[in-house]
C-alpha cells in the first residue's frame, strides 16, 4: 500500500472535517507533514461552506459530528455538481455493518475506522487519488438492492463508487485482520510465557512444600530427642508423688526436666532452662542434658563407679561446678543455662540443692504456714569461668511438698506485659493443699495460659512438683 | 558516630558509653542486632571501660542476659570495667532472679556509673 503514496498524491489540497479538537490538530499535522495543504472544520456545515469556498482534491471526514454529521456533509457534497467528484473518506470509529451501507448511500468513496494508521489513511488517499471519479461514472448511478444482516436497504449509487468504498471496507477489514492476527500471536506468546512462569512457580511451590516437609520432618525428630530428656509421663517412685507440665513456645525449647533414682536412697531431681528458644537454645539443652543422667556408664557428671564398685552420687554444688567448667562460655551465641540441681535423701526427706542463676524452689508445708522460697546463691552456668557454688539443704516433713520451675512462670507476661509474679504463683499452689500434686501442678499451668491470654506464654512453661510421704 | 540502630553510642575519656534504644529488648531478632553493633563498636578493644545504660529499655528477655555475661568476659578479660546503669525495676528483677544483680555493678544513672570508673 505504501507504493501507492506516488506523486499524484504529494502536495494535495485536503479539506477535514472533525469535531475533536485533539484528532483534528493530529490529523492536521500529519497530513502537512506529508506535504499537504490542509484546511480544518469542525462541523460537516463549516466544511461545506470551506469547499464551496475553495473546492478541495480530497475530503476527510469524522461521521460523529454536531451541527451536520459526517453522511449529511458527504450528502451535500455528493448532490452538489461543482464537488461531486471531490473523493469523500469517511472516519470512523463505528463497526456496525450498517454505517457502511449508510456511507455508500451518503455517496462516501472510502471508509477508514478508527483508529488508524496515519500511513494507512495516507494510502487510501494515494488510491483514490489514482482513480479519480469521472462523471460519466456519477451519471451511470442507479438505485442498488443490498441485503445485509437480514435487513433490505435501497442504495443509490455509482458502479465505481461502490467499488471503491466496498474495496476499501474489503482492505480495512484485511487491515484490521492483520492487526488481530498480531495481537492474537502476541497473546499467544504472552500466553507461553504465563504458562512457563506459572510451571516455574508450580516447580518452585514443589520444592518449598518439599524444604517445608523436612524441616518440620527434622523438628519433629529433633523434638523427640529433646523429650527423651524428660521423665516418663507415669513417673512413679517410691515415698513420692511427682507431677509436671513442660509446654515449649515454640516446637524446640531450652527447658528440660527430670527426676531419677540416683542410687537406693537418693534421687536426683531438676529444671534447666537455657536462655532463649528455638534449635540453638535445644541443641544446648540436649547436650547438657547428656551429662545430667543417672546411668553411670554413660558421662553422667551425677554418679560414678566408686573403688568398690559402688555408686558415688556427687554433691550439687559440685555438679554445678563441673557444668560450668565444662560449658565454657560459648563467645559466638552468648547462650547460658540456669539450673535447679536436687539431691532428695527419700528415707529422711533432705534434700540437698544448689541454683545456677535459676529461681528458688517453693516449699508448701504440710503443717500449714504460707509458701516458702528456697533459693541459693549461684549464678547461671557458663556465665562467669570457676565460680563457687553455695549448697543448701532443706530438712522435708511427711506430706510437704516442694515445687520447681522456670522462670517462665513467674515471668508469664499478660497483655499489657505485667509479670505474673511469685506471689501469684505461691499462692496458686498454696490453694492446692489438699488436692493431688497432679492437681496442682495443673492449675498453676491454666493459671499461667489463663494470665498470658490471648497470645499464650512467650516463654517455656516447665513445673516440677514432689510430694514426700514416708 | 551514631551509624547504629540499636544503640546509642558516646566516649567519655576511654569509656564507652551505651545507650539501648529499644524499649523492648524481648526478640531474638533484636537481640542479635544488638550483639552484633556492640561487637562492632567494641572491635578488638582489649578489655575496655564499657558503661552500658538501660533508661530507655522497659522490657527485656533474660537472652539478653547472654549479651552482659559475653560483655562481662571480654571486659574483663583485659583489665576494663563493666558498669550498668537506668535499669527500671521489672528489668532489675531479671537479674535479680539469676542472682546476676550481684555479679554486675549497676548504678543509678550514667553520672553515679561514670564516677566509679575514676
Amino acid at each position: 500500500m505504501a507504493d501507492l503514496t506516488t506523486p499524484a498524491a504529494k502536495g494535495v489540497d485536503v479539506l477535514i472535517a472533525e469535531d475533536s479538537r485533539m484528532q483534528g490538530k493530529i490529523l492536521q499535522k500529519r497530513l502537512t507533514d506529508a506535504g499537504h495543504a490542509v484546511r480544518w472544520a469542525e462541523n460537516g456545515s463549516l466544511a461545506l461552506d470551506m469547499a464551496r469556498e475553495r473546492r478541495p482534491d480530497i475530503i476527510i471526514s469524522d461521521i460523529e459530528m454536531p451541527v451536520a454529521t459526517g453522511y449529511d456533509f458527504c450528502k451535500a457534497v455528493k448532490s452538489d455538481p461543482a464537488l461531486r467528484t471531490i473523493p469523500f473518506i469517511l472516519l470512523s470509529t463505528l463497526a456496525d455493518p450498517i454505517d457502511i451501507i449508510r456511507g455508500l448511500d451518503a455517496g462516501a468513496d472510502n471508509y477508514v475506522t478508527k483508529p488508524y494508521e496515519p500511513d494507512y489513511l495516507l494510502g487510501r488517499m494515494a488510491a483514490l487519488l489514482a482513480t479519480p471519479l469521472g462523471e460519466d461514472d456519477l451519471a451511470d448511478a442507479t438505485t442498488l438492492e443490498v441485503s445485509l444482516a437480514g435487513q433490505s436497504f435501497k442504495v443509490r449509487a455509482g458502479r465505481q463508487q461502490a467499488l471503491n468504498l466496498l474495496v476499501s471496507t474489503f482492505e480495512n477489514a484485511v487491515a484490521k485482520n492483520k492487526e488481530l492476527m498480531v495481537s492474537n500471536q502476541e497473546l499467544s506468546v504472552a500466553r507461553d510465557g504465563l504458562e512457563r512462569t506459572n510451571q516455574e512457580l508450580v516447580s518452585l511451590n514443589a520444592e518449598i512444600s518439599r524444604i517445608n516437609t523436612q524441616m518440620i520432618r527434622d523438628l519433629e525428630a529433633a523434638a523427640k530427642v529433646q523429650r527423651s530428656l524428660l521423665p516418663a509421663d507415669d513417673v512413679s517412685l517410691p515415698s513420692l508423688d511427682i507431677a509436671w507440665r513442660y509446654v515449649p513456645c515454640q516446637s524446640l525449647a531450652g527447658d528440660f526436666l527430670n527426676i531419677f533414682p540416683l542410687d537406693d536412697e537418693r534421687v536426683g531431681l531438676f529444671v534447666v532452662d537455657v536462655s532463649g528458644h528455638g534449635v540453638p537454645s535445644s541443641l544446648m539443652a540436649v547436650t547438657v542434658g547428656r551429662f545430667l543422667t543417672a546411668k553411670v556408664a554413660d558421662s553422667s557428671i551425677l554418679v560414678r563407679q566408686g573403688p568398690d564398685g559402688r555408686v558415688v552420687v556427687a554433691s550439687p554444688a559440685d555438679v554445678a561446678t563441673q557444668l560450668n567448667r565444662l560449658f565454657q562460655a560459648d563467645e559466638f551465641s552468648g547462650l547460658y543455662f540456669t539450673i535447679l540441681y536436687g539431691v532428695l535423701h527419700v528415707p529422711s526427706g533432705r534434700l540437698d540443692y544448689v541454683c545456677g542463676g535459676h529461681p528458688a524452689l517453693v516449699r508448701i508445708p504440710a503443717a500449714g504456714g504460707p509458701p516458702e522460697f528456697h533459693g541459693a546463691e549461684g549464678f547461671p552456668i557458663a556465665f562467669v569461668p570457676e565460680v563457687v557454688y553455695e549448697q543448701k539443704s532443706l530438712t522435708l516433713s511427711p506430706g510437704d511438698r516442694i515445687f520447681l520451675y522456670s522462670d517462665g512462670v513467674p515471668e508469664a507476661m499478660d497483655k499489657d506485659r505485667e509479670p505474673y509474679g511469685e506471689e501469684k504463683m505461691a499462692s496458686c499452689l498454696d490453694g492446692g493443699r489438699g488436692g493431688p500434686v497432679d492437681a496442682s501442678v495443673a492449675s498453676l499451668l491454666d493459671a499461667v495460659e489463663a494470665w498470658c491470654q490471648p497470645n499464650g506464654p512467650l516463654d517455656d512453661v516447665t513445673i516440677l512438683g514432689i510430694e514426700w510421704k514416708p | 558516630m551514631d551509624q547504629f540502630r540499636r544503640i546509642q553510642t558516646g566516649k567519655k575519656g576511654d569509656i564507652f558509653m551505651i545507650l539501648f534504644k529499644d524499649k523492648k529488648i524481648l526478640d531474638d531478632t533484636v537481640l542479635d542486632e544488638i550483639r552484633a553493633e556492640v561487637a562492632q563498636l567494641l572491635g578488638k578493644a582489649s578489655g575496655p571501660d564499657v558503661l552500658l545504660d538501660f533508661s530507655e529499655v522497659d522490657f527485656m528477655s533474660s537472652a539478653m542476659l547472654g549479651l552482659l555475661g559475653q560483655l562481662h568476659r571480654k571486659v574483663s578479660g583485659g583489665k576494663g570495667r563493666l558498669r550498668m546503669c537506668g535499669i527500671k525495676p521489672a528489668i532489675f528483677q531479671v537479674f535479680k532472679l539469676t542472682n546476676l544483680d550481684k555479679l554486675f555493678s549497676i548504678h543509678k544513672d550514667a553520672p553515679a556509673a561514670l564516677a566509679t570508673f575514676t
